[in-house]
């Protein structure tokens, strides 16, 4: 699965300003991430960062400014065509099919599946059993891969919280992304699994898919990524290399403050 | 048929006296919206309720208005405020679909029970009959003017509640934002309590017009539902000045419609109406749009 | 006794239908259909116009009595598209207002108010007639049976996966790169065709069709059924049917227990049992009578 013309992939804002009421929450916020290093967002809370994620990914609308994504604005598509081409999130709160079994929530992510039309389902039976069969050992070898296996068969809702994030990503990885936006991958984990989740994250980068990730957790943030982003106020406010940015007297008074 | 200038602004004037009678229970629909984050299918029969209570006191005392106005308000607002504490607040944190079929089996209840306990005949108000004014070509019916002041006296006194009282503050303050009001430490179930009472307050007030200018009856407040919502929505569900805007809108257009449209489909005309503002702006003229955050 | 047993009988198959239907487009795909009596309507009067007045064979009104609704469905699904829960319920009640609506008005076509009478039974045999009930009823039942396996096979196929996935969480599907409007649509189309079919039988079985049969207070008995049975469970449909004719047919004893109500209270009786068994439902047991506690 390695692909290396992403290997300097560009995800660029460009200006972007959004406004909830009265709150200014992004201020004419530019930034630009070279998805050939892990990059890393960071910032007091209320600094704005899973929004841009929203609108990033084109679940919110800005009300200036523009997203460019391999070199081309984004303009006004939705988010599902933004995931069409490749550029994929995770949400804060993690958002499982939870009736589904995690099985299930794998095997609904494909795209194109002829069992997911009516007049395949009737004519083409064959070649829908065959489809599935297929989606379905891909996602075993994913859930082996995330160490969601043992749980294939439970109801999604009903896993911890960490598995949970971890479903999200497996889900992304049935459709071969080139870009990742991951929220908060290792909130409510125990220290263990997020240890794990660095190592995957870590693993699928080297197989050439770009990741941003939201995280609170600076310690192990600062140990996975290449690069780290700091937003504050709706604005970037610092960059460079970990070291440097956790360093960076703005970024101590910026968490200080907030 | 031809019309004349006067004809439609005739027929401005019935839309604006039927939008203004039209605004109070979408103002009570948005209301409850704004705190419980439901539109409450039983306001036509509340309204239903509060039309018996000013029925009722206005035959107690002998013909006063002002009597039938506070026996409305008070038949309103004691049956949302039990309708509160007996079937929703047991629901907070639940789905808005449960508060929704909850408030559903509600309505049916209330109107089961005025039908039952004081039967399914028409009554009409007593009132002395009075000659329509006349402006050059306009008419007005006295009536009309009356149930739209009352309108929109009630209109203004309950914007005057929520934009000048603390108590209204909290109500908006919650309405905005309930994680954000509890953290700063304000009562929700208190101030719910409020508004849900003042949402029956308006009620019953519109059951007063509703029953001076048609009938008074079990059905005849569930027969407003539909109206009321499509002008809650068009405005934009949790905005008042919307749902104000949004009746009056509606009920002018209705009126103007009439000769093209005819009498009898002029209520499908709200309907399309709403469905036309909802294709274009899905949130209502002056909703709030829902983000993903 | 027979003909009770038989009329109850065939009146919760067609309350399986419905139930089903409305399964299909809530339980499964998380559309709240507020109006589902209007697609109802639909079906009974496509039949009604079709025999009753136009002398067209049976067959041919229930084939209007599934196009109809099937396709009426597709602009009220686009429409529906963006809509959140709130106004989706008051749209589709709308909706079924108009269908009634415009029933009244239409009154070259329908007859308006007055209803068509003369509807034809399904099955003419001799002597007391019972038998060509008894036979509608059999009819009925292969028709429940062969809905209910093709609602169970869509469900379990990487469709109802699907269908199943966007009442869980749209906005996880759109950021999987999946457009949820498409299949909102269809399950409301087939949802509305099912809906019609029961309207086709209950027609031919009443033998007349008014617009005060399909008020707004028999959608929410169909949700009553779906509930009580357990809401995403098709044996459910089943179940909750009869359940809902339990309690229909209870609240008829409860005029009998006191005699001197007039036949109008009878209507206040029925809205009024629906009434209290959704607030208690909705309260105390949402999750139907066999169902796990779910969200």
């Amino acid at each position: 699965m390695t692909d290396s013309s992403t290997a300097s992939l560009q995800l660029e804002a460009r200006g972007i300003v959004l406004s909830y009421g009265d709150n200014v929450v992004l201020n004419e916020l530019s930034l630009a991430v070279d998805t050939s290093q892990l990059t890393g967002l960071i910032g007091p809370n209320g600094a704005g960062k899973s929004t841009l994620f929203s609108v990033l990914s084109g679940f919110m609308k800005a009300r200036a400014g523009e997203v460019f994504y391999l070199g081309r604005s984004f303009g006004r598509q939705p988010p599902e065509q933004r995931a069409r081409q490749g550029l994929m999130r995770t949400f804060q709160v993690p958002r499982e099919f939870r009736h589904l079994t995690v099985l299930e929530n794998m095997l609904a992510a494909p795209w194109q599946q002829p069992g997911e039309s009516l007049a395949a389902l009737l004519l083409r039976r064959a070649h829908v059993r065959r489809v599935e069969a297929e989606n379905t050992e891909r996602a075993h070898e994913w859930l082996r891969f995330l160490r969601l296996d043992s749980v294939a068969s439970t109801a999604a809702g009903q896993l911890s919280g960490g598995q949970k994030k971890l479903l999200e990503l497996g889900r992304i990885l049935m459709l071969q992304p080139r870009c990742v936006l991951l929220d908060e991958p290792y909130a409510g984990v125990n220290p263990v699994l997020i240890e794990q989740i660095s190592e995957r994250i870590r693993e699928l980068h080297a197989r050439g898919i770009g990741f941003v990730i939201v995280e609170h957790n600076l310690h192990a943030l600062s140990r996975l990524v290449d690069r780290m982003l700091v937003m504050d106020r709706g604005r970037l406010l610092s960059e460079g290399s970990p070291e440097q940015v956790l360093a960076d007297p703005l970024v101590q008074a910026a968490y200080m403050g907030a | 048929m031809d019309l004349i200038w006067s004809d439609y602004a005739n027929l401005a004037l019935n839309g604006l006296a039927e939008g203004l009678l039209m605004a109070l229970p979408a103002l009570a629909v948005t209301l409850v919206f704004g705190v419980a984050r439901f539109p409450n299918a039983a306001v036509g029969d509340f309204v239903s309720l509060g039309s018996f209570g000013a029925l009722a006191a206005h035959r107690a005392s002998g013909g006063s208005t002002l009597a039938a106005a506070l026996g409305g308000i008070g038949a309103g607002a004691a049956g949302t405020w039990l309708g509160w504490r007996l079937a929703f607040r047991p629901l907070l944190g639940r789905k808005g679909l449960a508060m929704l079929l909850t408030s559903i089996g509600v309505g049916f209840v209330l109107r089961a029970a005025m039908g039952l306990g004081l039967g399914h005949e028409i009554q009409l108000f007593d009132l002395p009959l009075l000659k329509a004014w006349r402006w050059g070509p306009l008419i007005m019916n006295p009536l009309d003017v009356l149930v739209g002041a009352m309108a929109l006296v009630c209109v203004a006194l309950v914007f005057a509640l929520l934009r000048f009282t603390s108590v209204g503050r909290t109500m908006r303050a919650i309405a905005d934002d309930m994680d954000l009001a509890r953290v700063v430490g304000i009562d929700s179930r208190a101030a719910m309590a409020r508004m849900w009472v003042l949402s029956g307050v308006v009620c019953g007030v519109a059951g007063l017009a509703l029953g001076l200018k048609t009938q008074v009856s079990p059905e005849a407040g569930a027969d407003v539902l539909l109206p009321a919502f499509a002008a809650a929505v068009v405005g934009g569900l949790g905005n008042p000045l919307g749902a104000v805007l949004g009746a009056v809108c509606l009920g002018i257009l209705q009126e103007l419609s009439t000769p093209f449209v005819g009498f009898t489909y002029k209520i499908a005309l709200s309907y399309v109406a709403m469905l036309l503002v909802l294709l274009w702006r899905p949130q209502g003229l002056f909703g709030r749009v829902q983000g993903v955050r | 006794m027979e003909a009770y047993l038989l009329a109850i009988f065939i009146t919760a198959l067609v309350y399986v239908l419905l139930t089903l239907g409305l399964n299909f487009q809530y339980g499964f795909t998380g559309l709240i259909n507020f109006g589902y009596v209007g697609f109802f309507a639909l079906g009974a009067y496509a039949s009604a116009i079709c025999t009753a007045r136009l002398g067209w064979p049976a067959w041919s009104g229930f084939l209007l009595g599934m196009v109809v609704p099937f396709f009426l469905a597709w602009p009220l699904g686009r429409i529906a598209l963006r809509l959140r829960d709130d106004y989706l319920a008051i749209v589709t009640l709308g909706f079924s207002e108009v269908v009634r609506l415009v029933i009244i008005n239409e009154k070259q076509l329908t007859n308006g108010g007055q209803g068509i009478a003369g509807v034809p039974k399904l099955f003419e045999f001799g002597g007391a007639g019972l038998g060509g009930d008894a036979l509608l009823a059999a009819v009925l039942l292969l028709a429940c049976t062969a809905v209910a396996w093709l609602v169970r096979c869509v469900v379990k196929s990487p469709y109802g996966r699907l269908i199943q996935a966007i009442r869980d969480d749209e906005t996880a599907l759109l950021a999987l790169g999946k457009n949820p409007a498409r299949f909102k649509t269809q399950v409301l189309m087939l949802g509305g065709a099912i809906a019609g079919l029961a309207g086709s039988f209950y027609a031919h079985y009443i033998g007349y069709v008014t617009p005060d049969q399909f008020l707004p207070i028999v959608t929410f008995q169909v949700w009553m059924a779906m509930i009580m049975g357990g809401v995403g469970r098709l044996r459910g449909a089943v179940a909750g049917a009869f359940l809902l004719l339990l309690v229909l047919e209870g609240s008829r004893a409860v005029r009998d227990l006191l005699p001197g109500l007039p036949e109008v209270a009878m209507s206040s009786i029925r809205l009024a049992v629906i009434g209290v068994a959704l607030i208690l439902f909705i309260r105390f047991r949402p999750q139907g009578l066999w169902g796990a506690p779910r969200d």
